[in-house]
């Protein structure tokens, strides 16, 4: 695959409207914790990137946003790309969509884990609980004999 | 809450940007820019390589192999310098040694 690659533009910086744009578009998910914040990079062309951060404690980078010439790349922290085009408006569009897909990933891997949790409780710990009273079931008619 | 411009200066986001700084000077060893490691390891475009330079990112256990042998490492301890860096608790059960 040939890489794609752009001239350098003058301003590589990111402009005020672009991070306004970037920041609306995250209020949902800083609302909800799932972006504590944001760092600021560049390739080593220079051309800027934004990366939208997680929670502590591993601060792991949810997306991450470059502009390289005048097209906006957006990718996941696996590299993943998720979204391209120029348009200023369509990338907050997906950036705010991309950060609830997130957030629902998230939480169908919390039930995942929550019921593998209850499967392993359920397999393993109640017959061991249940074993104490089945013991006494069994004893104790024999102490009512005695009593 | 604000948004706010972040200092990740927790264990594991400091670990992630020295695996990025350890891949950084692998790849300049090898002689390579970021597009060119981009073209080798097969990705559209170079953004993803800064971003695990930078240690936003990680080297995902898919493509270690490729990254390893693009950058003229050998791949297992390749894997095992990056498993020290991502899961430093992972790789001391493993070893049971700290990086």
């Amino acid at each position: 695959m040939t890489v794609l690659q752009f001239p350098p533009c003058d301003g590589t910086r990111w402009q005020r409207a672009e991070m306004n744009a970037l920041i609306a578009a995250c209020g949902e998910s800083l609302d909800k914790g799932t972006v504590t914040g944001w760092e600021i990079g560049e390739t080593e062309r220079g051309e800027p990137q934004l990366y939208l951060v997680g929670p502590a404690p591993d601060y792991e980078c949810v997306l991450c946003v470059s502009r390289l010439g005048r097209l906006y790349v957006l990718e996941d922290g696996s590299g993943r790309i998720l979204f391209e085009h120029d348009a200023l408006g369509r990338l907050g569009e997906q950036v705010r969509g991309a950060l609830r897909h997130k957030k629902a990933a998230i939480v169908a891997r919390a039930t995942v884990l929550w019921l593998a949790i209850k499967e392993t409780f359920e397999e393993r710990i109640e017959p061991m609980l249940a074993e104490p009273v089945e013991v006494l079931s069994q004893v104790a008619p024999q102490l009512v004999a005695l009593v | 809450m604000g948004m706010h411009s972040t200092k990740t200066a927790s264990r594991a986001a400091q670990s992630r940007k020295e695996a990025g700084t350890w891949l950084k000077a692998l790849r300049a060893r090898a002689g390579l820019s970021q597009v060119e490691l981009a073209e080798r390891l097969g990705l559209k475009y170079y953004t993803f390589i800064s971003q695990v330079e930078n240690g936003f990112g990680r080297v995902p256990t898919d493509t270690m192999e490729a990254w390893s042998r693009a950058l003229g490492e050998e791949p297992s301890s390749f894997a095992r310098t990056l498993l020290s860096h991502y899961e430093p608790e992972m790789y001391r059960l493993l070893f049971g040694v700290e990086k």
